[in-house]
């Protein structure tokens, strides 16, 4: 057995038995990387914040069935996707619509819109733009191109064929091109 | 070639992905045209400032809501408190735990409830009875559940409300006054509306709204209950991250 998986086996077998110290362990080593997701995928820090209590509150619940088959990382990473994209789809239906594309009349639009001025792209104007991406195409794009993930992973995560990722983060790019360019 | 055909294809050679015969041609290309050398440079620099992109620190408070949920809820043992001695101390205060536990699980699953049952009214968009308060049983019907859901909330509310009062003289006076200021102006916000649903029930937003404020009191009065029960255990700097967040 690898160290790392030895190290992740017995911190969850710490947090099972109780030890908030070890879930404060827990917590800080990877709360960081999932409260961006959450903030990225959803748009505003206040539901971000929400979303990385139910995250870590259901990650304490599910330890149980953790059996160091994936990093414990990646295991929460998993676990935060799926609770963001059930919040996502609650909240995209209450409001009675789902975001999840681009068409392909904008797509062309926006590929052949504004330029980048030559300066550096704002940290700050691409996470606003982000946040204005359809629901379908920010999930990819963040997976993708933000937290570098393939995707293979991105369509398993998703629900969604492999192909139809690659064109939600390439929607995305472009939609993001517009956006930033009218800047 | 049209530079329409030649998006996808400046797309995958951002990525990485493009075969080597396709990857000559698009270079052909690009060399004769400077909106599609545009759009590559452009695709490739947002690429690359995502994955650039800094993470986000989480609140300071987050960890302490955590810690105090899972606490209320029995489900973990705080060793530090405990080797220090204060466990004693924070026994007498345990109920206080186990009661917050109890009131927060029923105002959370009836908030749930709400949530479930903000679906937009059926038929209400574009129809003639849209907005009309007393007009379709649709409406009522969808009225009358969240008239009971907003009750049930509501006395979930005031238990937290009145184990808050109760205990109150375990914080300082002027962590009390903020408190007090700060339930003031969501109270302020939930009776504005109260109002406004009351004059378009209809409306989901001014429901989404109204239950907005709602979870805001029930997080305001959670974090208050943490914050005595960190207090009680003599957790000062616990205690003052929770008071830096409110």
């Amino acid at each position: 057995m690898s160290t790392s998986k030895e190290t992740d086996l017995a911190l969850a077998a710490r947090c099972r038995e109780g030890d908030l110290g070890a879930f404060e362990e827990l917590y800080r080593t990877h709360a960081g990387r999932l409260y961006s997701l959450a903030f990225r995928m959803l748009g505003n820090p206040a539901d971000a914040e929400d979303q990385l209590q139910e995250i870590f509150l259901s990650a304490h619940r599910k330890l149980e069935s953790y059996r160091g088959d994936a990093a414990l990382g990646t295991w929460l990473y998993r676990l935060a996707m799926n609770q963001i994209l059930d919040y996502v789809r609650s909240r995209a239906a209450r409001a009675g619509q789902m975001t999840d594309g681009l068409d392909d009349a904008s797509v062309l639009a926006d590929a052949s819109g504004h330029r980048l001025a030559d300066r550096a792209i704002d940290r700050i104007d691409l996470e606003r733009a982000l946040a204005e991406l359809p629901d379908g195409c920010r999930a990819a794009f963040v997976l993708h191109d933000v937290d570098g993930l393939e995707h293979k992973e991105i369509a398993q995560m998703l629900g969604i064929a492999e192909g139809t990722s690659k064109s939600q983060v390439h929607k995305a790019r472009l939609r993001l091109r517009g956006l930033l360019g009218r800047g | 070639m049209s530079c329409e055909r030649q998006i996808e294809r400046i797309q995958e050679l951002v990525d990485g992905t493009l075969g080597a015969i396709r990857r000559s041609e698009l270079e052909h290309h690009l060399a004769q045209c400077p909106d599609c050398r545009a759009l590559r440079d452009d695709l490739t620099r947002i690429r690359d400032a995502a994955a650039a992109l800094p993470p986000h620190a989480p609140p300071d408070g987050a960890w302490l809501q955590i810690a105090g949920r899972l606490r209320q809820e029995g489900r973990v043992r705080d060793l530090t408190a405990a080797s220090a001695g204060h466990q004693r101390g924070a026994r007498p205060y345990a109920w206080l735990a186990i009661a917050a536990s109890l009131v927060l699980a029923s105002g959370v699953s009836i908030f749930v409830l709400i949530r479930s049952t903000s679906a937009p009214v059926p038929g209400a968009a574009g129809t003639p009875a849209a907005g009309n308060a007393g007009g379709t049983p649709s409406v009522q019907a969808v009225q009358s559940e969240v008239d009971a859901a907003q009750e049930q909330f509501e006395k979930a509310i005031t238990k937290m409300d009145d184990l808050r009062k109760a205990n109150m003289q375990a914080l300082d006076p002027q962590t009390s006054e903020v408190i007090e200021k700060n339930l003031g102006i969501i109270d302020h916000a939930i009776a504005e509306n109260r109002a406004a649903v009351k004059a378009e029930p209809a409306s989901v937003a001014a429901r989404e709204t109204l239950f907005e404020a709602l979870r805001q009191k029930v997080s305001l009065l959670q974090d208050t209950i943490s914050l005595i029960n960190e207090m009680r255990q003599g957790n000062n700097a616990a205690a003052a991250q929770l008071v830096n967040k409110s």
